[in-house]
């Protein structure tokens, strides 16, 4: 995408005012997005985005610079601008170690890249998505099927002599069905996605995804309003791990760590969540939608286990953070696009399964509520405090699934949440997200088994 | 390649491509953006970024492409691009327009912000963190001290000859903190949107910021019900942000808005006014001109709680056969034409927040809402919301609730609304326009507390 003597100029232009690491990241993505409403085809567009990203490191303090402009002259500018912002003492100088470029095999195959299948056979799945929504029920009013698939080319090379280019594959469909009555409107949502070519949309379980959104949609048309209070709350899996992804995971990165705005900070090795839960971090899982072959820093992806059987073992750490906490990075590094500097995030994150089976959890519980499918939610990052959307709910009683509910919030604390599983079941799923953070928004999975909480608060408009 | 010669071989190349009607829309942003952690400067980001994104009609058909890299070969790309898009989609076509208007004149860009130094925005920081920390003992840490200093510039050229452009730029400033009590750990945080440097003052955001804080230690439980409530300011504006989608012509004819066929009708208390004026000095939406190159004008949405118009493009326009309002809009260069508000806001009264409480006998005030993007349904009305505030008792404050859930319907709330302060103020948080309130009394809403 750029050549290496112009990368190593750029780098060694960068480290003049006496920075002692210097990055370059290039980008190149083309994006397909479709949207079928309306039972038509109301939205086709596609583009490029294409940047360059340089930073400069002068021990702590970090310097970030972006612009599409990549003539020579241009991009000396930047990595000069950022330069210049480092307030560094000449305390040594920095050579750029000549580039030799690093070879990666990829963990994630493709078979056939979004470009290669024409969007006439992307419609024709979209319009299968929608037949089956419409087809549901005579109360089902609508169906908005968003198709979007993307190839990014990124290369990465830095003054300690990194070089190495990847390619990343993506495509996700959501569907969204709308119930209603005339009175009232309800919505249903699925959106699976992979780090796969158009294989995937091709051999989507339609008949799975697009009638669980039309039910979905349905069911909560017909669901009372949610109890409020505190109550045992069962989660399912897939999406479910939602709540800890937000909960928990965001205050296992060292953004949050290395700056003691954690409540793990310092914890290594004490006791964070219940016995039952082990969490990991994992982005060579074979095609996933968090998955990458290398993070946005060139290292090596891996699967980093951060809680086991309750005790904490590790943090997701990035370079500059392990630089303030004296610990090696865990190739968790990553940006959204050559538009943010990187910082540690997920990818693949789930409590591994446990095991009661899905039925003894329902069965073992007298009073409470079961969450089949999580909506989104946010956390303060200072406090811990969470919020979260079920999007589809019930009331369970003696053991067994009772009545729908509808308009379902959680809230509560990440900390005391994950000490409070009480059970985990044994059926591991996945489920695709965007999670947005100070390096933008990100493709990353959440995921977990059935778990079982013994209280959060839900808050319903039955007061 | 400069955006005038990318735009000069489109057009060029457009007419051999079968094109009948081609428009080049670009976007310029430059920004500077500082972040400060215990003194030192923790982040310190430069951009210079642009993109174009041409839409043309072709064979009858509207097909859109975008570019970041404008170089010989991004002429074929967008065209080859924009005519296969064009050719699978299959709603009506956009009407480019190409008419002769009259703009209001009006500069935004504010040129002293270019004379901002970085070192007088380095040395801002610090004396904000260093008073807040001094302020209060009970102030644990500031987790985030950031400043923006962003300048824009959105332009549209049109191959029959209309030629658009406009330029805006803030400054942007946040503050975070964490208090401590015992045990009890709360946040609080600042925002300002100036065009004035000057006008930041370190003493007043830090007061502001601190107190904010500490005012929310000692929380306790209160009985869940259903209370009548005081949405502060900045609250009120992060909720309409939520819904006003349903305002928008594009929502009702997808039916995908409860204010379909409303038009006329009573769809908030007598005395609530929405107004929309794109020409507000301070506005982050201001301009003279929307997505398509219309001219904008001020608004009155609801007038005395009765709905006067949606907010249209030219083809929602079109479809309902009225006049456009000015609000097509488009996120950015990737995507397309759509409809959204510009400055957005409930018309202020004269009530202070303290007067709005003052008759309450048993109620809560609500100063933050979270979780908007998933604890509500923007086309029911739904909302279950979490929620900080206050407890009020014989119109006087009590204290903090512990965390509260705060659940009902927008639409509903709109008839509920009984008083209106006059501290109107826009969220900073928000996709979709630029939206503002004042503070606002609702008559009920029920209230769960953690």
């Amino acid at each position: 995408m750029l050549n290496k003597a112009l990368i190593e100029d750029v780098l060694q232009a960068a480290l003049e005012t006496g920075g002692d690491f210097s990055e370059v990241f290039v980008e190149d993505r083309y994006t397909n997005h479709m949207v079928l409403q309306n039972s038509r085809l109301e939205k086709n567009l596609s583009g490029r985005d294409f940047g360059v990203g340089i930073r400069v490191f002068h021990g702590l303090q970090s310097v970030y610079a972006y612009t599409n402009d990549f003539s020579r002259e241009g991009l000396l500018k930047a990595a000069r601008t950022a330069a210049k912002a480092i307030q560094g003492k000449m305390d040594g100088e920095t050579t750029v170690i000549p580039l030799i470029k690093e070879s990666i095999s990829t963990l994630h195959p493709i078979q056939i890249m979004p470009h290669e299948a024409a969007k006439s056979r992307k419609l024709a799945v979209m319009r299968n998505a929608n037949d089956i929504i419409r087809n549901y029920d005579p109360e089902i009013v609508q169906a908005i099927i968003n198709l979007i698939d993307e190839e990014q080319n990124v290369l990465i090379a830095n003054s300690e002599g990194k070089f190495v280019e990847d390619q990343r594959v993506r495509s996700r469909m959501s569907m969204v069905s709308i119930a209603s009555n005339g009175a009232d409107m309800q919505t249903g949502f699925y959106g699976p996605g992979a780090y796969q070519g158009f294989e995937f949309i091709e051999n989507l379980d339609l008949d799975h995804y697009a009638k669980e959104s039309a039910r979905i949609a349905k069911t909560m048309l017909h669901a009372d309003p949610a109890p409020s209070g505190k109550f045992p709350v069962v989660i399912d899996n897939e999406f479910g791990g939602v709540i800890f992804h937000e909960a928990c995971g965001h205050s296992l990165e060292a953004s949050s760590v290395a700056k003691n705005a954690s409540v793990f900070a310092n914890k290594l090795g004490e006791k964070v969540a219940s016995d039952l839960v082990t969490y990991i971090d994992d982005g060579t899982l074979e095609n996933e939608w968090g998955s990458i072959n290398i993070d946005d820093e060139g290292e090596k992806s891996r699967k980093n286990v951060l809680i086991e059987d309750g005790i904490l073992k590790g943090y997701m750490i990035d370079k500059l953070n392990g630089r303030r906490m004296e610990m090696e990075s865990t190739g968790s590094s990553r940006r959204q696009s050559y538009r943010f500097a990187p910082t540690s995030r997920m990818t693949n994150t789930y409590i591994a399964p446990g095991k009661s089976t899905p039925e003894e959890i329902i069965a073992d519980t007298e009073y409470g509520i079961y969450a089949k499918y999580m909506g989104g939610g946010s956390v303060n990052p200072g406090t811990g405090d969470f919020n979260f959307a079920v999007n589809e709910a019930y009331v369970v009683k003696n053991g067994k699934i009772d009545r729908p509910i509808r308009g379902a919030t959680l809230i509560g604390n990440g900390a005391k949440t994950i000490l409070d599983i009480d059970r985990v079941g044994n059926n591991l799923g996945h489920g695709a997200g965007m999670c947005g953070a100070s390096s933008g928004s990100l493709p990353v999975n959440v995921g977990q088994p059935m778990v079982r909480v013994s209280e959060i608060t839900v808050g319903g408009k039955e007061a | 390649m400069s955006i005038e010669q990318l735009k000069e071989r489109l057009f060029a190349e457009g007419e051999n491509t079968g094109f009948t009607d081609l428009e080049l829309y670009y976007e310029k942003k430059e920004s500077l953006t500082i972040g400060l952690y215990e003194g030192e400067v923790d982040k310190y980001d430069f951009s210079d970024v642009q993109g174009a994104s041409v839409r043309g009609l072709y064979n009858g058909k509207t097909g859109y492409a975008y570019t970041e890299k404008f170089d010989e070969d991004s002429v074929s790309f967008l065209l080859k691009n924009a005519v296969e898009n064009a050719e699978l989609i299959e709603n009506e076509p956009e009407e480019l327009f190409t008419g002769k208007a009259e703009y209001e004149e009006i500069e935004f860009y504010s040129p002293e912000l270019d004379a901002v130094k970085p070192e007088e925005m380095i040395q801002f920081l610090q004396e904000v963190e260093k008073k807040i920390l001094a302020y209060d003992p009970r102030v644990k840490k500031v987790t985030t001290s950031q400043m923006q200093n962003q300048k824009s510039e959105k332009g549209l050229f049109h191959d029959k000859g209309l030629e658009l452009k406009e330029a805006n730029n803030f400054l942007l400033f946040y503050v975070s903190i964490l208090v401590q009590e015992n045990d009890e750990l709360k946040s609080g945080f600042v925002f300002r949107i100036t065009k004035d440097f000057n006008e930041l003052d370190a003493d007043t955001i830090v007061k502001e910021v601190v107190e904010q804080g500490v005012s929310m230690l000692g929380e306790r439980n209160y009985p869940n019900k259903k209370y009548p409530v005081v949405l502060k300011n900045e609250a009120a504006a992060s909720l309409l942000s939520t819904f006003t989608s349903s305002f928008s012509a594009q929502a009702v004819q997808d039916s995908r808005s409860r204010l379909q066929g409303k038009l006329g009708e009573k769809i908030a208390a007598e005395h609530v006014n929405l107004i929309d004026n794109p020409f507000l000095p301070t506005g982050i939406q201001s301009a003279t001109f929307d997505s398509e190159g219309v001219p904008t004008r001020k608004l009155n949405i609801v007038e005395e709680g009765h709905l006067q118009t949606y907010f249209h493009n030219l083809k929602t326009a079109k479809k309902d056969g009225v006049e456009t309002t000015g609000h097509a809009h488009r996120g950015s260069y990737r995507g397309s034409v759509e409809v959204s508000p510009s400055n957005f806001y409930i018309e202020p009264a004269n009530q202070t927040v303290e007067q709005l409480y003052a008759e309450i006998e048993e109620g809560i005030i609500i100063t933050d809402l979270a979780g908007l993007h998933s604890g509500a349904d923007p086309i029911s009305g739904d909302f279950s919301l979490a929620a900080d505030g206050y407890y009020v008792k014989d119109g006087k404050v009590v204290g903090p609730t512990k965390q509260m859930t705060v659940a009902g319907n927008f639409f509903e709330m709109l008839q509920d609304i009984e008083e209106i302060g006059s501290d109107l103020i826009f969220s900073p948080m928000s996709f979709n326009g630029y939206i503002g309130s004042p503070s606002l009394k609702i008559k009920g809403l029920a209230i769960t507390i953690d």
